[in-house]
């Protein structure tokens, strides 16, 4: 029973064109519970909260204040994004660390090989994941800046006018970072629950006894971990789009 | 490259699968749960500061009106007293001018009397020398006869009641 470290997710089936993979699938199940949770939230929104809308007023509130704060006028329009990206990644990872993600699966012949296939893998551990977040974040970010800035605005940002060599230089800089910035975003998130989960299969089958009370400092830190990232992840995807659609860089 | 891409496992497929699957989430989330609790902390925070606006008004009524209170009763208090000398005023006058309508009224009732007797007077002299004439004519009658005539009488008696 040898759980072998594998960075890319496992496929359990295949829809059509599309692999579905374990990450994918909960992936789904995530849409679908926070789908659940707010509509049962807002069913009947009342004036005087209580219960369920209640905890999500405060998240939502600390989040728009955060948002309002760096973001001012515009923090109508960045809202949904950072807070939909907060709200995905932290689900994400928080659902990651219940038990049966990782240890419920089948064996596979692959290769000749006999292979382990979870059926449930934690979203983020999986780099197609983070990858389509930072896609989706970066992408998002340029089409906010050519909304607020005017197609000329923007591409001002990286083709100075004046054409010296310098300024074309530094614009071409700008546009290489914006790649990394995708690069960093996606393989930030990917890293730290990649290496939580193997963290954890490692604690927790280091010996037959360990794989009991071990892991929960572990478990813990997975946690804080799981939190951090999705706010780090919402508050750089926040800054870029800030800085991406401010008036005049150089 | 294509080399880590495989070794992460990355597909194009999947990549796609799930930014559809986010951008999907985010309208469901922006319908369903953004925009009715921003609408609502909103409202909550306009009705506040209503509230509390309303209060400060509330407040400023009060007192407004504890003011009013103030002044009516001062302006009532001497509205009274303006009243009570008024009323002692206009008193005293009526006394005075019932007094003053008596005093009339007696000497009015006075020259009457008076007026009264002086005619009740005339008229008895005149019973009186009207009774004398007739005595006199009677005696007269009787002591000179038949004399003098009815003229001479007359003359004679009218002499007489004159120097009388």
């Amino acid at each position: 029973m040898e759980h072998t470290i594998i960075l890319a997710s496992e496929k359990i089936a295949q829809l059509g064109p599309i692999p579905l993979t374990n990450t994918l699938m909960v992936s789904l199940m995530v849409t679908f519970l926070l789908t659940i949770v707010s509509i049962l939230a807002t069913l009947k929104v009342k004036l005087v909260p209580s219960g369920l809308q209640n905890f999500l007023e405060v998240i939502i509130e600390v989040g728009y204040t955060q948002v309002e704060e760096l973001a001012h006028l515009k923090a109508k329009v960045f809202f949904p994004w950072v807070m939909t990206f907060f709200l995905f990644i932290i689900t994400a990872n928080w659902l990651g660390l219940f038990p049966g993600f990782g240890t419920v699966g089948f064996w596979e012949h692959q290769d000749g090989k006999e292979v382990f296939v979870p059926l449930l893998r934690s979203i983020n551990s999986d780099l197609n994941m983070t990858l389509s977040l930072a896609l989706v974040s970066a992408i998002t970010t340029h089409i906010l800046a050519i909304k607020f800035l005017g197609l000329m605005g923007y591409l001002k940002r990286w083709f100075s006018l004046q054409m010296f060599p310098v300024f074309l230089f530094v614009g071409f800089l700008e546009v290489i970072s914006e790649f990394t910035k995708v690069v960093s975003l996606s393989f930030r998130l990917f890293g730290n629950i990649f290496a939580g989960e193997v963290v954890l299969v490692t604690v927790a089958t280091i010996s037959k006894w360990t794989a009991f009370f071990v892991p929960l400092p572990f478990l813990f830190l997975e946690i804080i971990v799981g939190f951090v990232q999705a706010a780090v992840f919402m508050m750089l995807t926040l800054v870029f789009m800030v800085l991406l659609t401010e008036k005049g860089g150089h | 490259m294509e080399q880590i891409l495989k070794d992460f496992g990355i597909q194009p497929f999947l990549l796609a699968a799930q930014v559809v699957n986010f951008l999907i989430l985010l309208l469901i989330l922006k319908k369903f749960l953004y925009k009715p609790i921003l609408r609502v902390l909103d409202e909550r925070k306009s009705k506040i500061a209503q509230s509390l606006e309303e209060a400060a008004q509330i407040e400023k009524n009060l007192l407004k009106t504890e003011e009013d209170r103030e002044k009516i009763l001062n302006q009532a208090g001497i509205e009274a007293k303006q009243l009570i000398a008024l009323a002692s005023k206009s008193a005293d006058e009526i006394i005075s001018q019932a007094h003053q309508k008596a005093a009339l009224d007696m000497q009015g009732i006075l020259k009457k009397g008076e007026e009264t007797i002086r005619l009740e007077k005339m008229r008895m002299q005149q019973e009186i020398r009207e009774e004398l004439g007739d005595l006199v004519v009677v005696s007269l009658q009787k002591i000179v006869g038949k004399v003098l005539n009815k003229k001479d009488q007359k003359e004679m008696i009218n002499k007489s009641i004159k120097e009388m």
